[in-house]
């Protein structure tokens, strides 16, 4: 260790206190051009209203986008919680089987 | 976001709905888990408090354009931070104590009080303390993700004001905390619950662990500072800073827990076995354990000679009136880990008529009990609004009891499984009181390891 004097107080050399990421940085997926003729899956946490949040924006969606068909929270685990890790380990195969090019997810509050 | 990055990880593109008041947290996620860019959709104010005509607009209003950008629309990148960040050894700041304070303080790498600076010869005091690699990886430390190493460890150990000889305790804490069977990442969840750390076996005498009046107190320094080491340690390495910037949603929050160290003494009089052998490890084998705190009992008083004249008042004080309100979301997540601190005197008056810790935990198991409707309406008070109990017990995660009648005024079990309770003996030996510690259901179960001393260890300490 290292010591000046300053003002009659040691001088010490801190190291960092945090450590590295254990993940790199990547980008998000590239995006969708149009949602008419998409299938987007829901997933939902179970919390925060999502029962009733999800239904109007699969209204809304539907009638934005006639071609738009959505696969309905009920068919994925929940995400939040006990059955979390399940949940997503089984999503990749789950998005693959209905057709799933989009996501929405929620409720974070 | 963890779903949206487990989504994107799958090659899809998503966007997450989240409420502002979260989206720091969001922010938090996506970064640690190497996506800053996610898509997010903010739900404008508080859901839970909405009417539903009001959510209802703000779904139409303003949340379903931000859904379909999110899903269409490439965001500009975040600000990212390019420099290059530390090496474990590298110097960050060089000053007086109090420079380096104020330094610290301003990054967040504090828990606001004063720390001691982790030199490169402080942290190597601490690594003479274990056998094991400075650099080697105990895990990773969600939601920032930073790789827990036993030389972070030491420096946050050093912060904290530990003595060097705590190392061994140290490591096994952190390797406790990420087990992904602790779920370190929820603990800036909303209710805001802390680690407790349970410390068992010779080592608590050797280390001068208090285990007698003012056990929660701060004040001793084995207790203090290794309890403070645990928070600044998930502060630092898992993100838990408190707004702006910081990933800790605790709403309201508590301050860290000191070390709850157990009197072996009482219990061996006492012909109980220790919490660490409860926990599975062997007697005299030294044990720390660490789990969820959410909320505690008032300090619980009770008088008489016989067993039942406690259990009477801890079922009431303890049992129904600290641990049922909280179990609702315990039972909607299949999981929770009372923690029952039983003290000396009141231990022995169970022990002396003839109660086992198991005859203990069988009461409360059978006997605490909320009916299905207050359970619900607890429940969807905090927000779980598409989970119930029926549900639960269709998934397995509840015992079918749970479901063998509609009627709301049923009485359900708070506590799920006996052996979830843990007791520990502990606190003033002359005085008539227990406490009860909450865990938070899934998060932060009971966790623990041996405690791994150096080879040296003899040696050192009689040094």
């Amino acid at each position: 260790m290292k010591h000046a004097d300053r003002n009659d107080e040691h001088v010490e050399n801190a190291v960092w206190p945090l450590g590295k990421s254990a993940y790199p940085v990547a980008a998000p997926k590239g995006k969708l051009v149009d949602l008419n003729g998409k299938t987007i899956g829901e997933l939902w946490n179970r919390v925060f209203r999502g029962e009733e949040i999800f239904p109007i924006v699969r209204a809304e969606l539907k009638a934005r986008f006639p071609g738009i068909r959505i696969v309905d929270y009920s068919h994925f685990g929940p995400t939040h919680g006990a059955g979390q890790d399940k949940a997503l380990a089984e999503m990749p195969k789950l998005f693959a089987q209905h057709g799933v090019d989009a996501v929405i997810s929620g409720i974070g509050a | 976001m963890r779903a949206s990055v487990a989504a994107e990880r799958a090659g899809l593109p998503a966007v997450s709905i989240i409420a502002t008041g979260f989206l720091t947290q969001g922010v938090v996620v996506a970064k640690g888990l190497g996506m800053p860019d996610l898509a997010v959709a903010e739900y404008p104010g508080v859901p839970m408090t909405d009417a539903p005509q009001a959510l209802a607009h703000k779904v139409s209003a303003t949340l379903i354009s931000q859904i379909i950008d999110g899903l269409t629309k490439t965001a500009a990148p975040a600000a990212s931070d390019e420099s290059v960040e530390p090496a474990a050894r590298d110097t960050v700041f060089s000053g007086t104590l109090d420079e380096i304070n104020e330094h610290f303080h301003t990054r967040q790498w504090t828990d606001g009080m004063a720390i001691i600076p982790p030199t490169v010869a402080r942290i190597e005091k601490f690594l003479r303390y274990t056998d094991r690699d400075p650099d080697e990886v105990l895990g990773t430390c969600p939601p920032d993700n930073r790789l827990a190493t036993v030389w972070s460890v030491a420096a946050n150990g050093v912060m904290a004001g530990c003595k060097p000889e705590y190392m061994p305790i140290l490591l096994a804490a952190v390797e406790c905390i990420v087990d992904p069977e602790f779920r370190l990442q929820d603990a800036g969840s909303t209710p805001g619950w802390e680690p407790l750390i349970i410390v068992n076996g010779p080592i608590v005498k050797e280390l001068d662990f208090n285990f007698g009046s003012g056990v929660m107190r701060a004040g001793r320094r084995a207790n203090t500072s290794i309890g403070r080491f645990l928070k600044l340690f998930m502060q630092n390495l898992a993100g838990f800073r408190l707004l702006p910037g910081g990933g800790d949603k605790g709403s309201i929050g508590q301050t860290f827990n000191v070390v709850l160290a157990e009197n072996e003494d009482a219990c061996a009089e006492l012909g109980w076995s220790t919490f660490g052998v409860d926990r599975g490890f062997s007697e005299n084998e030294n044990v720390v354990t660490v789990q969820s705190v959410v909320h505690i009992s008032p300090p619980t008083y009770s008088a008489g000679a016989k067993a039942m004249d406690h259990m009477r008042v801890i079922h009431e004080v303890i049992g129904q009136n600290t641990m049922a309100y909280w179990s609702c979301i315990g039972l909607l997540f299949g999981k929770w880990h009372p923690l029952l601190l039983l003290g000396p005197s009141v231990a022995k008056v169970f022990a002396q008529d003839g109660w086992s810790k198991t005859q203990i935990r069988n009461y409360l198991h059978e006997n605490v009990r909320l009916s299905a409707e207050r359970l619900d309406a607890y429940a969807r008070h905090c927000g779980m609004t598409g989970l119930s109990i029926k549900g639960q017990v269709e998934q397995g995660l509840l015992p079918p009891e749970y479901a063998q009648s509609d009627d709301p005024g049923r009485l359900l079990r708070c506590n799920i499984k006996p052996e979830w309770i843990g007791i520990v003996v502990a606190g003033d030996p002359g005085r008539n009181q227990s406490k009860c510690y909450v865990s938070n259901h899934v998060q932060g179960p009971p966790t623990s390891r041996r405690v791994v001393l150096p080879t040296r260890w003899k040696s050192m300490r009689a040094g």
